[in-house]
């Protein structure tokens, strides 16, 4: 993962932002986002699919739950998915869940979608959303534990 | 199947602003396939009010739950307990099984969470078309399996309005007119006798004109 | 204020003369100076003036409030009917009441869908459709029995007209469509305004062929155009409306008041036409406030004085 040095551009010293990453392993090795300076790897928890179209929006809704502050999800670039249209749907499952963030007021901005050729862009722009919206306004004691 | 509609989060919110405890209970039918009030549904829409409530400092605790079918006692009767142990059932089944749920239940507050919009198919992965309104006196056979009571928007039984355009109705270019693919389907049929027939003025009183309609199997009495 | 006899247009029909009718459009409010005005404009160059019923899906005064207003100037309305607003009781409720009042004819219509009207959120009733309500104003005066067959006590000897759209699709059908409604009922027919001669004479040619023109009257619908934006809009954005691109090029090349002496030149040309094919038996102006142009355009036609032979 290069795109990290984005990370400071857009933080405060204070708002460090958990950032849970599901990513299809056919998409990026494996621990990719683990094996950065521990700094920065510890804001970072990471998930791998066989298929980023195993992400449900239960599962991105979870992540906020348990205290996530956004929400990163890497398929396969375009045409290079092994099950044809999983990186699509993934993209639109996101997409999906982007509008209900809206609406219950958690911010679309705090979800991305990105192709594993595109993350320094994705997690710029997600960085950049996460310093407008700040951390996840949830309270621990609403969020749940991860069942 | 019917086909529902999640109804917007703001909505629910306010539906259950009142309670702190609540069961969500999800329907295995017709609506789990509609993407409205399945398993997945339900545990998303919990996920999403928690959240909801969690930004405002409101405590809610959800419990989910999906029955096979809510418009039927014998599935309901498994939900029984659950919701004796909450406030209050928001039900993501259609309209006939948040009504079966609260005649099961008489003492326990029934929150609709979805709209129940129609009698539809899918068309295509994604996309539900209304094609039935129970109008409860079928004339397909003349009109070659299109329904022109609910195709057509202006429930026209003589043939197409003036709006028809390039196949498409007056009132959007997403809706088909239906018309012209009565006209079409007969045409292909060999049944073009039925356009010339003059369709007399429509009996509603087997619709829901007539009142609430129920239906009885005296051979499934006892 | 009551006319006592038969309706005009008919007698002007049936005997050999080519009608011409107007349509005027109520207010969209109480304000009755408005009908009076329209109406002393087509007064005396039209036989009997059409009045719209909530046109559009656009509330406005009621079309047989409207008809009376007409009736009290000592002109013949058209009261025009849709079945989006009313069930089959009170369309029939409407009809005998009408006559009561001196009404004589009526266009019975399906109407234009709500959702493109000023209050889309309104539900419709479409209880029967138009050729349900031609059979229903026909038992009504040749049976003398409502639609359940009971008997009235006076029936209303409506002229009984009908709208029909050469333009729309799909084209084989509009015969077919207007063989059902001659069937029903219907002595006269108001078509959709023609732009495109060559479609409407095909549309003709199929109705001689099926006999249908010596079973009913037809005329054909006139709307001069009053700028290109216009023949754009009607082309585009009007539901069953076909405005042909040399029509909308010919509006292009004018503009101002140049453009409406354009638009008036072309409906003179058009009815011209209209008058050489066999099987039309008058026009139908539908102006679109614009009444006060109709006296003109029907003395340049050369159809004045009314009624003429």
């Amino acid at each position: 993962m290069t795109g990290t040095e984005g990370c400071d551009r857009y933080m405060s010293s204070k708002f460090e932002p958990k950032i849970h990453v599901f990513f299809c392993v056919n998409a990026l090795d494996r621990g990719v986002f683990s094996t950065q300076d521990p700094e920065k790897a510890a804001r970072i928890q990471s998930v791998k699919m066989p298929c980023s179209s195993m992400i449900k929006d239960i599962f991105m809704l979870k992540a906020f739950e348990c205290g996530a502050d956004g929400v990163m999800v890497v398929g396969c670039p375009a045409g290079r998915c092994k099950r044809v249209d999983g990186n699509i749907r993934a993209a639109k499952r996101v997409a999906w869940v982007q509008k209900l963030l809206d609406e219950i007021g958690l911010g679309g901005k705090r979800l991305v979608y990105t192709a594993s050729s595109d993350t320094d862009a994705a997690i710029t722009l997600l960085l950049k959303g996460l310093a407008e919206l700040g951390p996840n306004p949830v309270k621990p004691a609403a969020q749940a534990s991860p069942r | 199947m019917i086909v529902a509609k999640q109804k917007p989060i703001a909505e629910i919110k306010e539906m259950l602003r009142p309670y702190q405890k609540v069961l969500i209970l999800g329907c295995g039918t017709c609506v789990k396939t509609c993407f409205a009030g399945g398993e997945d549904e339900a545990a998303t829409l919990g996920a999403a009010l928690r959240l909801a409530f969690g930004q405002e400092s409101k405590s809610i605790e959800t419990e989910e739950l999906t029955v096979e079918r809510q418009c039927e006692d014998a599935f309901i009767q498994e939900a029984a307990q659950a919701v004796a142990r909450n406030e209050a059932v928001l039900s993501l089944a259609c309209g006939a099984g948040v009504q079966a749920m609260a005649r099961r239940f008489a003492k326990s507050v029934l929150l609709p969470g979805v709209n129940t919009t129609f009698i539809g198919v899918l068309e295509k992965p994604g996309l539900f078309t209304e094609e039935c309104s129970g109008c409860g006196d079928c004339d397909l056979d003349t009109f070659g399996g299109i329904c022109p009571v609910t195709r057509c928007s202006k429930r026209l039984m003589n043939g197409p309005c003036g709006g028809s355009k390039n196949g498409k109705c007056e009132v959007s270019p997403d809706i088909d007119c239906a018309w012209q693919l009565i006209i079409d389907r007969l045409t292909a049929l060999g049944l073009q006798g039925n356009l010339k027939r003059y369709i007399p003025a429509k009996d509603w009183r087997p619709s829901l004109a007539g009142g609430p309609r129920r239906l009885l199997r005296e051979d499934h009495v006892i | 204020m009551k006319s006592d006899g038969a309706s005009k247009l008919k007698s002007v029909l049936a005997g050999g003369g080519f009608a011409v009718t107007a349509e005027c459009g109520p207010p969209r409010g109480a304000n009755a100076e408005i009908i009076h005005r329209k109406g002393e404009w087509l007064k005396s160059c039209v036989d009997a003036v059409n009045v719209t019923d909530n046109q559009t899906a656009v509330v406005r005064m009621s079309s047989l409030a409207a008809c009376l207003h007409l009736l009290e100037l000592g002109i013949e309305p058209v009261m025009q009917m849709v079945t989006r607003d009313r069930n089959r009781i009170a369309l029939q409720s409407d009809i005998i009441g009408a006559y009561s009042l001196g009404i004589r004819n009526m266009l019975c219509l399906s109407g234009d869908h709500q959702s493109l009207g000023s209050q889309p959120e309104a539900s419709n009733v479409f209880d029967i459709d138009s050729v349900n309500l031609v059979h229903a104003v026909r038992v009504m005066r040749d049976e003398g029995k409502d639609m359940s067959g009971f008997a009235l006590n006076g029936a209303p000897e409506m002229f009984i007209g009908a709208a029909e759209n050469p333009f729309a699709d799909p084209l084989s059908y509009r015969v077919v469509r207007l063989a059902k409604k001659i069937a029903a009922g219907v002595d006269f027919i108001q078509t959709q305004c023609v732009y495109d001669l060559p479609r409407f004479r095909e549309w003709m040619r199929m109705a001689r062929e099926e006999g249908l023109t010596e079973k009913v009257y037809i005329l054909a619908g006139i709307t001069p155009l009053k700028s290109a934006k216009m023949a754009q809009f009607m082309a585009t954005k009007v539901a069953g409306m076909d405005v042909p691109e040399a029509v909308i090029k010919r509006m292009a090349g004018v503009t101002g008041p140049k453009a409406v002496e354009e638009g008036l030149k072309i409906a003179i040309e058009t009815i011209a036409e209209l008058r050489a094919i066999p099987g039309v038996r008058g026009i139908h102006i539908m102006a679109i406030e614009a009444e006060e142009r109709v006296p003109d355009l029907v003395k340049a036609a050369g159809l004045m004085p009314r009624p003429m032979k």
